[in-house]
């Protein structure tokens, strides 16, 4: 809870000194820390299908298979479908049968089966992440455009503050040139009293001195606004930190989700299958397998 | 009168020393620094500030290790906390480290010449 100015007066003026150890420890850590200790139950119970209660669903791994790229439902279909049309369209699309030879070109040197299953799953999962598509860098880069777009903002500000400053000398000169030339002609009026011209201008240079005045007067407002416009820009500041704690909070997350992902066995990671019975209509039957089998036979 | 102005953000930096300007200081009688660490190296260096103004969220050096910094080398200059840290046990525990006077931003220009009115004649 943020406390008020006048909270802070009572505090200064010897209020009460709880001792609140925990919140002056607290301080001192890191606000990731504190994120990290308290909070992630809260942060996974937000985050769609993390739960500690619940196993995943059977019937979810579809929509999960479903958004990798290179696993899908709807090759094999194209597949049965041009069944009679294509066979060599047809042994593509089986994992383990295929016709296509090793390129003369790229020819692949097998050390371990291990090592080409790693490298084939880390090609494909998870997808490459980007510098400029990583959240925490397009975060950090907002608020430092934003910093550097605020500064050029108040540099507007501080050019109009100095050419107002520039105006009210001038007026102040003017103003000051101004009253002289009234004591001028009031005196030459009280002198020469049939003299219309001399009471004309002094009525001209008392209206050039109220003028004179009204424009100072709008100098200072304007420049009141152009300091109220520097104080609002303390909220560039603030907006700028709480984008820092969003950082913070990414951070933590993505350490925390690291944790628990993260695979300590050394067991070989092993290559996972493409199409399996039940994930629909995308195995081949076993008529189709066997029609297949004896026409790869046939043209063998 | 002499004025350190502490904050890594440039904005608050100009901010204040326009505010510390206005109510009188020249633009020579201030120094800004962006961090704890190069506001030690500058109080070491001119000792002779007669205000700091810093804020509490900063890199490589916070304005609390820096508060703590001057007061463990026994200097009693004023300073002055502006930051965004509005918690009651925030204000305690920059109060209890030294700080003379704290103002929670967003501030305006009237807050802090007040502060720096008491401290100055206090």
């Amino acid at each position: 809870m943020s406390m008020s100015q006048e909270e802070i007066e009572a505090l200064m003026n010897g209020a009460d000194f709880e001792p609140e150890e925990s919140v002056e420890e607290a301080q001192s850590d890191d606000l990731a820390e504190s994120i990290e200790e308290e909070n992630f139950d809260d942060i996974l119970a937000g985050i769609e299908g993390i739960s500690d209660d619940e196993p995943v669903e059977e019937e979810n791994f579809d929509d999960i298979l479903a958004g990798i790229d290179g696993i899908s439902d709807d090759e094999p279909d194209a597949t049965v479908a041009a069944e009679e049309e294509n066979f060599d369209d047809i042994l593509a699309g089986i994992d383990g049968i295929s016709d296509d030879q090793p390129s003369k070109e790229e020819p692949k040197v097998v050390k371990s089966d291990e090592k080409s299953v790693d490298n084939e799953n880390d090609k494909k999962y998870p997808l490459p992440v980007e510098n400029e598509h990583k959240v925490v860098n397009q975060l950090n880069e907002v608020a430092e455009d934003s910093e550097e777009k605020a500064s050029q903002i108040f540099d507007v500000l501080s050019f109009i503050l100095d050419e107002n400053n520039e105006i009210q000398k001038y007026n102040k000169d003017m103003g000051l040139f101004v009253e002289k030339q009234i004591v001028l002609l009031e005196s030459l009026g009280t002198k020469f009293p049939n003299i219309s011209i001399f009471s004309e201008n002094l009525q001209l240079a008392k209206n050039a001195l109220s003028e004179s005045k009204q424009l100072s007067n709008k100098v200072d407002g304007e420049n009141n606004i152009v300091f109220e416009a520097m104080e609002l820009m303390q909220y560039h500041d603030i907006n700028r930190q709480k984008i820092e704690r969003v950082m913070s909070v990414i951070r933590s997350l993505s350490t925390y989700l690291n944790g628990i992902f993260e695979d300590d066995s050394d067991k070989p990671t092993v290559q996972i299958a493409k199409h399996i019975s039940g994930d629909g209509t995308s195995t081949v039957g076993s008529d189709d397998l066997e029609a297949l089998i004896s026409q790869f036979a046939n043209e063998g | 009168m002499r004025i350190l102005i502490v904050d890594d953000s440039t904005t608050m930096r100009r901010i204040i020393g326009n505010v510390v300007q206005q109510l009188g200081v020249a633009k020579d009688d201030y120094d800004e620094a962006e961090d704890g660490v190069v506001a030690w190296k500058l109080f070491q260096e001119n000792n002779n500030y007669d205000v700091v103004l810093t804020d509490w969220n900063m890199p490589n050096m916070n304005g609390l290790e820096l508060v703590k910094t001057i007061r463990g080398a026994d200097k009693k200059v004023p300073i002055v906390m502006i930051t965004t840290e509005g918690g009651k046990g925030e204000v305690i525990t920059a109060l209890k480290a030294g700080v003379n006077n704290y103002i929670v931003k967003p501030f305006s220009a009237d807050i802090l010449k007040e502060k720096l009115d008491g401290l100055v004649k206090g």
